[in-house]
């Protein structure tokens, strides 16, 4: 044991507490202004997901419960790129060339393409003062916008710019911030707090970044030999999915304490005897968790975690909010 | 004078010498290398049967051949490939022991510290010929039986050329030694204690089972750093492109710890040891 004490010692040298770097001031709306302008040119890292949501497990989606992730990322500008997610004996890969999108998952050997809808290209931007000023002043309605000081993400000095909401917002959120780095004005990292709990409900950042030209290899892919080749369905085009909200969705306030209420898909109601065949791929089951609950709206399941709640109600409306259950509620009940 | 410490030098490698040979002479030891040839070959002819399904690395060992050394020495190093090492470690000084040949040993002119340099290379020598064994074994099988492209599939997607992935499993091989030294390291300090060799067995092998309980209870993450254990799964980032070192270096550096303690603590045992 005395072994392990060295060893802790040994591994334990590592973490230093970040000094606060100096930096220039600068206002929130210039900060916003120059991020919406920046050119970060190539740069790759690893960004680390670190996930306190508190979700329930989900059959369906096991890497949305709590727990840490990295992904490693590269991206050559120009709407290039690459992410590499690992797991323990697995990888899913995705790259982009600026045109053609690829999925690859190693553990079924499937790549699936996409070339519909090129990744949206963002607006050259006629007037990123007037519109970060438009931002600000939107968030300024519902919160407090402030540059908090810098701090040091992935080893490069950053300002953090807080939202914190107003005090009358009724949410479960206690903070956001983000960390903005000084020199290249791209976020480094998202910081999600809520009320009650000193540690981050949600963090992702950059472990480490480094800026500079990328191997342009790595934006091209090519299915090894053995590779089941899928091509994705066209977005935009007769795809009933993501054509934007589903009818019957509404949302209930606004700010901080806004609920969206929405329909569920018709066929998930009243099918229990099909179990779970007519559920679309990757929709998790949703009738086994929270806790029973019931008002004027109807009766339902709320599902409570550390940064939201939602009901799901048993005439299949699902209403979601970062709010206590009491605001989802009262948002089922106005109509 | 210059004569006597020219034969104290030659001396050195003579012990070295003998101690391999002696190693390698034990029954036990060229069996224990032999049960482990048969795992790649064993998975080869696995997956030759089975064919492709199922999840793990096992699986992406299915038509792209070169993975099957990787995936046959990440299977050993859980159990198979430490056990051979502790009873190398077993053997060198709590064997010798037990049966009344090591105080004829330290009897001799032969330093101590010369003692646990020559018990140490016996140890090394196990764990290097086995891990080659897995590996250059796990290449034939998986040439001829699994076949492949001719090149390695990675992780990533991206297809290695034959030299690229020569150069992975070498990679993937001098780490295992790496962690493989770690445990010999700790088996060697732990059978300078006792005179029975299954006790050292009994350590390592209940002391990797029990890192592993440790490293999987969530609450206990924070000890993860310390696990040798955790760092086991490192060998699969060989198979990732670009090659991430991240995970490979700290596991490589976790066990240089382990190596430390470990030849700090047979050194300082057998200083003080009489017999």
């Amino acid at each position: 044991m005395a072994a392990g004490a060295v060893v802790a010692g040994v591994i334990g040298i590592g973490g230093t507490a970040a000094a606060q770097p100096q930096l220039p001031p600068v206002s929130p709306e210039d900060l916003v202004a120059s991020v919406m302008t920046a050119q970060p040119g190539p740069f790759n890292g690893t960004v680390g997901i670190d996930n306190e949501l508190g979700l329930p497990a989900l059959p369906g989606a096991p890497q949305l419960g709590n727990g840490e992730q990295s992904a490693r990322v590269w991206s050559g500008g120009d709407g290039r790129g690459r992410v590499a997610l690992p797991s323990g004996d697995g990888e899913k890969t995705l790259v982009s060339d600026g045109t053609t999108r690829w999925a690859y998952d190693a553990t079924d050997r499937t790549a699936t393409r996409s070339t519909g809808g090129a990744p949206e290209q963002k607006d050259p931007q006629t007037d990123p003062a007037g519109a970060s000023a438009q931002i600000i002043g939107e968030l300024r309605k519902t919160s407090q916008v402030a540059v908090d000081g810098t701090a040091e993400v992935a080893g490069r000095p950053a300002y953090t710019l807080v939202l914190t909401p107003q005090p009358t917002e009724r949410t479960m959120l206690r903070e956001v911030r983000v960390a903005v780095d000084a020199e290249k004005r791209i976020p480094l990292q998202l910081t999600v707090l809520a009320t009650g709990s000193a540690t981050p409900a949600l963090q992702i950042g950059f472990d480490d970044v480094t800026f500079g030209p990328q191997d342009p290899s790595l934006f091209t892919f090519t299915p090894p030999p053995g590779t089941t080749v899928k091509d994705a369905p066209a977005r935009g085009q007769d795809g009933p999915q993501r054509q934007g909200p589903p009818e019957g969705t509404r949302t209930v306030g606004d700010g901080w304490d806004r609920v969206l209420v929405l329909q569920r898909p018709a066929q998930q109601q009243g099918d229990q005897q099909q179990g779970d065949q007519q559920r679309p791929e990757g929709a998790p089951d949703l009738n086994a968790l929270g806790t029973p609950v019931s008002g004027p709206w109807g009766n339902g399941r709320a599902i409570t975690t550390a940064v939201g709640t939602a009901i799901v109600t048993d005439d299949g409306r699902v209403a979601v909010g970062a709010v206590p259950e009491p605001v989802v509620a009262e948002a089922l009940g106005t109509r | 004078m210059t004569a006597v410490l020219e034969r104290t030098h030659a001396s050195l490698g003579r012990v070295v010498g003998a101690e391999i040979r002696w190693v390698l002479r034990r029954p036990r030891t060229l069996v224990v290398l032999g049960l482990l040839a048969l795992i790649p070959v064993a998975v080869a002819i696995g997956i030759a049967v089975a064919g492709r399904g199922g999840r793990g690395l096992i699986a992406q060992v299915a038509g792209n051949g070169f993975v099957l050394p990787v995936a046959a020495l990440g299977l050993a190093l859980t159990l198979l490939l430490p056990l051979a090492v502790a009873s190398a470690a077993a053997d060198a000084v709590a064997g010798e022991a037990g049966s009344g040949t090591l105080r004829g040993l330290l009897v001799a002119p032969v330093g101590r510290a010369r003692f646990v340099v020559m018990k140490a290379a016996g140890v090394i020598t196990v764990a290097v010929l086995a891990v080659a064994i897995i590996a250059v074994v796990g290449m034939i099988a998986g040439a001829l039986v699994v076949g492949g492209p001719g090149s390695l599939i990675t992780l990533s997607g991206t297809t290695l050329g034959v030299g690229e992935a020569l150069g992975r499993i070498a990679l993937v091989a001098a780490w295992t030694v790496g962690q493989l030294l770690a445990v010999g390291a700790v088996a060697l300090a732990i059978s300078t204690f006792t005179e029975h060799p299954l006790v050292v067995l009994a350590c390592v092998l209940g002391g990797l089972i029990v890192f592993g309980v440790l490293g999987a209870i969530p609450a206990l993450d924070w000890l993860q750093p310390l696990l040798l254990t955790s760092g086991f799964g490192a060998g699969t980032d060989v198979l990732r492109d670009p090659l991430p070192l991240d995970g490979l270096a700290s596991s490589t550096l976790r066990a240089l710890v382990y190596v430390v303690l470990g030849v700090g603590v047979t050194s300082w045992r057998m200083a003080r040891r009489d017999g």
